[in-house]
Order: C-alpha cells, then structure tokens, then sequence
C-alpha cells in the first residue's frame, strides 16, 4: 500500500469512526466494540479481553434532537454526545466505559444509559486528587475493578500475557506517534495540524496494531520538510476532543506554522507509555498517575505539578512565538486554569490569543483577523535583523 | 420592557426565620473578625465539614456560602469584576468566579504579594477595601465537593492563586452513579464502600489538622457537635414532613432561608432552638390553619440550585398566582436530610455519608426515585426546573426528570433560566409566561377530571 493510501484510510477511521468499526466487525465476528469516553480510561485492559475499545469522538454533526436532552450550556462535545444518544448513534457501541469524572461528560453518558437501559455503561471512577499518599492504592483498585468489569462485559480473562502485548501494542503505536510530534517541535513541517490531528483521532479510534502498520507507510512516505519564517506557534487547549478542523486551517493560513500542542488530539493523547518492564497492572496505574505529571491536565489536582509551567517549557523547547488558546465553550477546567496560563505566559513575554470554540458556527473570518493580529504581535518581537 | 404596578404579596413567610438570619449575620460578624481573635481560617468547599473545623478550634469559611451571601445582598459585583479582570470567563460557575474574585481581592493591596490583585482596575477601591478586609486570608484550604467535578478544580486553583502557599487537603468523594443492580439510595455495595473509603478520608483530614494546628484534635467537642446538629436536623426533617399537609404551612422559600443555619453555622444548642422554633411555628400554623400562601392553588416542585440574587422576588412572584412550592431537591435531598444515618458517638462515617449525599452527585436513576417519591408526598401539580446558568451538576439530568415526571406521573413542568450568583442570566419574562402556560394547563385538567 502507498503512504496516500494508507493516510487515506486513517483519515476516513477519524473522520467517520462508524466505517472503521463496522469494518472491523466484519473481520471479527463475534467479538464486541466498546465505546470509550475520554480521557484516562485504559484501553490496553480492554483489547486484552478481547474487545476493540474504540474512544468516542465528537462527530461534528450539528446538534438536533439531543438538545431536547441536555442543557445548551454544557460544552458542544457533551451536547454532541447526548444527540449521538438521543438518534441512535451511539448504536455501534456495544457498551460504553468511563473513568474520568467530567460533571458535563457524566450528564451525557448517564442521558445516554437512560435511552439504553440494557447496554453495559460502567463508571469507575479513578482519583482525581493525584498528590494524595492512598492515591496509588485507589488508582490500583480501580484498575482491578476495570479488569473485572471488562472480564464480564466480554466474557475473556484479562490474562498477564495478552495485558502485555496489548501494552506493547498501544505503546508502540504511540512512540511513533509521538516521534512526528517531537520531529515538529524540532523543526520539521512534514505534517500538517489537520494531518497530525487525523493521524491521532485514528490512533483513538482504531485497533492499535492496525493503526500502527498504516501509520508506519505513512511516514516511510513522507518527507521531511523544514520550517520556513513563518511565526511558530504553540497551540493550547481542547481537553477531551478535537478542534474543528478548519479552525487549524485558518491559524496556518493566517501565517502561523504551529509547531507543538498541548492538545487531546495531539501531544496529550500520546505523551505517555506504560511501562512494559514492570507488573501490568501496576504499569496501568503508573501510566495513569505519570500521564498528568508529563502534561498537566486541570481536571486533574496534583499541586507539584502545573500546565502553567509545563506550557512555558513547551514553549522553551519548540522555539514557538505565541500561544493560541482554543478553550471550548463552557469547559469549566480549561476556564478555571486559564489565567494561570495568561499569568504565566505573559510574565515570559510570550504573545497569546484566547479563542473561544463553538460546535457549531465558528465565525472563521473573525478568528483569522484575530490570528493575523496575532501574528503581527509576534512578528514585532522579532529582532530587526531576522 | 413592561411597566407594571408591583403585584399583591400573598406570601406569609415564617417569622422564625429572622432569628435564624440574625444567627448567620452573627456568624458572619465572627468570622470576619476570626483574625483579630487569634484564629486559623479555613476555607473549604463542598460537603459541611465545618463541625470538624469548630472541634479543631478554627474559623471557618464556606466558598459557596460566601457567595450565596453577597448575591442574596447584591454584593458580589466586585468580587466579580475582580474575577473577569483576572480572567474568569462569565460562563464559568458564578459560585466559583466570585469566590475566586474575593480571594483576587484578597490578595489586593498587600505589600509582601506581588499579583495581579493588587493592580486591579475594574474594582473601585471603595469596595477593594471593604470586601477584602471583610474575608480574612485563609491559613489552609479544605476541598469536599462531591458531585461536581469543577468544585474540586476550583480549590486547587484557589491555591494557585495564593501562590501554592497555603496548605490544601483533599477529600475525594467517588460519585454514586449506580454501576451494580444493587445500587440504589442509600443501599448497595458501592454505598457501602463509598461511604467507608470517605469516613477513611475524613480520619486522614483530623491528622492533618492536628499536623496543622499543632493541637489534639477535640473528639468529644466532635461528638457534642454532631448530637446538637442530629437534633436540628431531626426537627428539620419532622418540619419538612408538616409541609406535606394542604394548604402547605411553609413553602421551599421559608426552607431555602434556612440553609445557611442547617449547612454551615456551629453545632450547638442554639442551632437546635432555631429549627425547634421552626417547627413549632410550623405546627402552630397546622393547628390554626394558616397558610404559606394566600389562597394557594397550585402545588409545585422546584429543581435547581437557588437563584440567590431572586429570593424574595421569586417567592413573591409564586405566591402571586396561587402557587406553594412545596418542595425541591436542593431542600428535601440536601443538608443533613438523614439524620437517623449519624451516631454521634461515632459520628464519622455517617458525616461521610451526608457528604455522598449532596443532590448532584447521584446518578439519573437515584434522582428519578427521589424527585418521584417527592412529587407524590408532596402532592404537586406540576415541576418547575431552575435551569441553572453556571451549574452543570444540578442542570445535566433535569431534562430527564422531567420527562419522567410527565411519563410517570403525568406531572407538567417548565423550564426557566437563571443563576446562583449572576443575576444577569436570568429572564423574569421567560418563566413568567412559562409559569402561566403550566398553571393553565393544571386548570384545563382539573376541570376535565371534574
């Protein structure tokens, strides 16, 4: 297969995940797909019983009849949720998992258990407060519950041996991931924001092992390309699901190259491995407790640690001008910690830009302007002879 | 916009509630002046856990409280604008970015802290001066939120913007969303298991007070506390139980004004002679047939976090068409409401239980069962949901609810939007003609069921 083929592939199992697991389906009968909520919960449990856990992505669809069933103020992936319930979209599912206590993810999830009563949806709950001594001991629980919960939901051991190679799966899968994204902070423009972001939304929808050999001939493919003078941007933000798409078009076309991210659909989803040297289950937890320490997430609350200091030696390390803050509409962690962020970036002089995002009509022409100006800012810190 | 000549007030609001308004005033007065008497200040968030504080020997500052407070006397405008300048997004839970905004104006004007506090512009330094040193700087902060994933958040930012100086414990309260057939209210291996893992937790917090204090934990001022607060608690419940009767005696309104006692003032005698004094009010009115609301019509129940800014207008506003609120989940499943679950000998593990039991932090299912069982005890026509602007933990299930109460009960219900703390969300012409709509609608039933 060539890399446009199989970057093809990837793309369509980001954009429309139904083809992909309706396809996947097809090649193993018999076997069950679960629907995923983001953030933390660990897939690698659930194909080692057997399962395709598949994280549920915000399909972009505008919001009709779920808004009958959850508030307009609740973040537009949540009311996306609640209309894949509300019209039967969530029906590829043969049932839904979560771990991460997001009030707005649990409305919809809990809208969704109410139109289907009879389909596994299992909330395990994993600590939030991470800098606590019986922290390790609670994440360690929840892991064993996950283990029982998906032994049953699939009727297979969780084996040792198959945690293992599932592990081994994801965290391959990631490191190569990962290598595109540490490739472009260093200075290499081979892949787009768009590009980049399908190749991770992929990642979260497909079986780790076929992602990996598609994402494999995609980089063989592709060659490495230099940054030119455009402004270097860093772009910060958007949780739990992706940006709409043509808002990353529009930040480039303005003049910006973005070369790091703090994003779900970027470095955030793969920053961290687990352990494949230790225990399994031990690993899983460490994976859990370590995912915040690598990046800071403000749903989490672990005082050592802080997105704030992380995103500056973010900023530090990729050489980006400006930060972009793409803050989903009524996300209340990201509205909580922002003016950490603007406090500390603006103590380092690093330009920055607060872009509110909508699900639905995104007014791109105003974001232009405001990226433009942006731009110009950091133009103007330039020194003369550059 | 309508000019209007201002409506008949047909409430008849309990008078014994003033005292109980006095008591909070007093307490208030205490606290602002907890510095000057030499005592560590605590700000905590959540469950009420202000009975361990006073057995500690600390002041005690509850986030939500404080905020509920200035949007009941229409102070919080300061506090706000000081949190917008910070950059507090308007969306954001008002609670929050008010309290936020007084720690912001804490901080402001203080020499030996450089932040952004102290630049404010937007606050005139009038108000700067008077609601900072109202609210005395905390010595640690205690998060205890269950239910709402943004009340723990909100703490730990709360110790960023003092800089990670001040010490902070966290209580984690796992939400009862109802995994196994067994789960249910109040039974069920993950009550069960929840409820000793917080108890467990709860230990953890007295040493780390001690650790903090530098003094022994009082266990027997504990003890005392928790009998005083099962008391009042108890005759809270009986008076909430009188409520049932028709015409109600007292309304959600009269209930609402007594939360701040029941939630966060000490646990003493004179807690239990404000809700004995409650009660008998209540009973004398039984007896002499008087009612909360002149010629009440409609039964109603109230979904929602209360609209502070809207107290009295609310009540007014009911009242004015014939309509008792009777009863809410902010009331009914709120504050105490099993007292019979506290053995103040060992009163840990029942405190725990009480914080797993704030209203939002069950799932749909639980909810269904209570709002249910209240609507029919309380006999009401109808359902009306506060669609709290900034409060996406009461708000998510509340279209489910009241599909329900249509599906199961046949029970009607209307949906208007308003705030805990920003009365700017609010829209009176909304749930003016809501209201109206619905209680029509109970008049055609009626006079087709007659």
């Amino acid at each position: 297969m060539d890399s446009v083929r199989a970057l093809e592939q990837l793309r369509v199992a980001a954009r429309n995940p139904r083809s992909y697991l309706e396809g996947w389906r097809a090649r193993h009968r018999g076997r069950r797909v679960l629907g995923v909520m983001p953030m933390n919960f660990p897939r690698e449990l659930a194909r080692a019983a057997g399962v395709l856990p598949s994280i549920v992505q915000d399909d972009q669809r505008p919001i009709g009849e779920g808004r009958a069933l959850i508030a307009e103020f609740y973040c537009g992936f949540t009311r996306n949720l609640a209309d894949q319930a509300a019209t039967g979209r969530l029906d590829i599912y043969d049932g839904i998992f979560t771990a991460d206590h997001c009030i707005q993810l649990l409305g919809s999830t809990d809208i969704a258990r109410t139109l289907e009563p009879e389909k596994p949806m299992f909330f395990g709950m994993l600590i939030s407060s991470l800098s606590d001594a019986w922290a390790p001991r609670k994440i360690a629980e929840m892991m064993g519950q996950f283990r029982e919960e998906l032994e049953r939901f699939s009727g297979e051991p969780v084996t040792d041996e198959r945690l293992r190679d599932s592990i081994a799966a994801y965290n391959q899968d990631r490191r190569l991931l990962r290598r595109l994204f540490d490739e472009r902070a260093a200075g290499s423009t081979a892949y787009s924001p768009v590009e980049l972001q399908d190749l991770v939304a992929s990642a979260q929808v497909m079986d780790p092992g076929e992602h990996y050999e598609l994402l494999e001939v995609v980089v063989r493919g592709r060659e490495r390309t230099s940054l030119d003078d455009r402004v270097r941007v860093h772009l910060s933000g958007h949780l739990c699901h992706a940006p709409r798409r043509e808002l990353l078009e529009v930040i480039e076309e303005a003049g910006a190259v973005v070369v790091d991210d703090d994003l779900w659909t970027g470095r955030r989803y793969l920053q961290t491995d687990v352990d494949e040297d230790i225990d399994p289950m031990e690993a899983l937890g460490r994976w859990y407790a370590e995912r915040n320490a690598n990046l800071p997430c403000p749903t989490r609350v672990q005082h050592e640690v802080g997105w704030d200091e992380w995103l500056l030696e973010a900023v530090s390390r990729s050489g980006a001008e400006a930060v972009i803050h793409l803050m989903p509409k009524f996300c209340e962690p990201h509205m909580l910690y922002y003016p950490e962020l603007r406090r500390a970036l603006d103590s380092a002089d690093v330009p920055q830009l607060l872009i509110e995002t909508e699900h639905e009509g995104i007014p791109l022409e105003s974001f232009r302007t405001r990226a433009e100006a942006l731009i110009e800012r950091a133009l103007r810190k330039r020194p003369a002879y550059a | 916009m309508t000019l209007t000549a201002a409506p008949t007030d047909r409430t008849n609001r309990l008078s014994t509630t003033r005292v109980g308004g006095q008591l909070v005033t007093d307490y208030w007065d205490d606290l602002f002046t907890a510095r000057e008497q030499g005592k560590q200040i605590v700000w905590y968030n959540g469950g009420a856990l202000n009975p361990i504080f006073q057995a500690a020997g600390l002041a005690w500052c509850h986030g939500e409280a404080l905020s509920a407070r200035l949007a009941a006397q229409r102070l919080e405008g300061p506090a706000q604008l000081a949190g917008a300048e910070y950059g507090y997004n308007s969306e954001l839970c008002s609670y929050s970015r008010t309290h936020l905004g007084c720690a912001v104006l804490t901080l402001g004007g203080d020499p030996l802290h450089d932040d952004p506090g102290s630049s404010t512009g937007v606050v005139g330094l009038h108000d700067r001066e008077n609601l900072a040193a109202k609210l005395p700087r905390p010595d640690f902060f205690v998060n205890n939120y269950a239910g709402c994933s943004t009340g723990q958040q909100w703490d730990e930012i709360s110790f960023r913007v003092f800089d990670k100086q001040v010490p902070i414990f966290n209580v984690s309260l796992p939400f009862l969303w109802g995994n196994k057939p067994d789960a249910g209210y109040l039974v069920g291996d993950e009550w069960e298991s929840a409820s000793r893992y917080v108890a467990d937790q709860l230990r953890e917090l007295i040493s780390w007070l001690e650790t903090q204090t530098g003094r022994p934990f009082d266990w027997d001022l504990l003890s005392e506390s928790m009998t005083y607060i099962k008391q009042a608690a108890e005759l809270r419940r009986e008076g909430l139980d009188l409520c049932k009767s028709s015409p109600a005696p007292a309304t959600f309104w009269d209930w609402i004004a007594s939360v701040a006692p029941i939630n966060f003032l000490p646990g003493n005698q004179a807690l239990v002679d404000y809700f004995q004094d409650v009660k008998d009010e209540i009973r004398g009115r039984l007896d002499a047939g008087v009612a909360a609301v002149e010629g009440e019509k409609y039964r109603l129940y109230f979904d929602g976090i209360m609209n502070w800014n809207k107290l009295g207008f609310l009540s007014r506003k009911f009242a004015e068409h014939g309509a008792a609120v009777v009863a809410g989940r902010y009331i009914q499943n709120a504050f105490w409401q099993e007292p019979q679950l506290i053995d103040p000998s060992d009163p840990l593990l029942g405190m725990a239980q009480h914080y797993l039991l704030c209203p939002t932090n069950h799932g749909a299912k639980t909810l269904d069962h209570l709002t249910l069982r209240d609507c029919e005890e309380y006999d009401v026509d109808g359902l009306v949901f506060h669609s709290t602007r900034t409060c996406r933990a009461f708000t998510g299930p509340q279209r489910l609810l009241a599909k329900s109460a249509q599906d199961k009960l046949g029970l009607p219900s209307i949906f208007f939007e308003g705030d805990v703390a920003d009365a700017s969300f609010y829209k009176d012409e909304i749930l003016e003609s809501r209201l109206v709509a619905m209680l029509e609608s109970i008049d055609v039933k009626r006079a087709r069921a007659s």
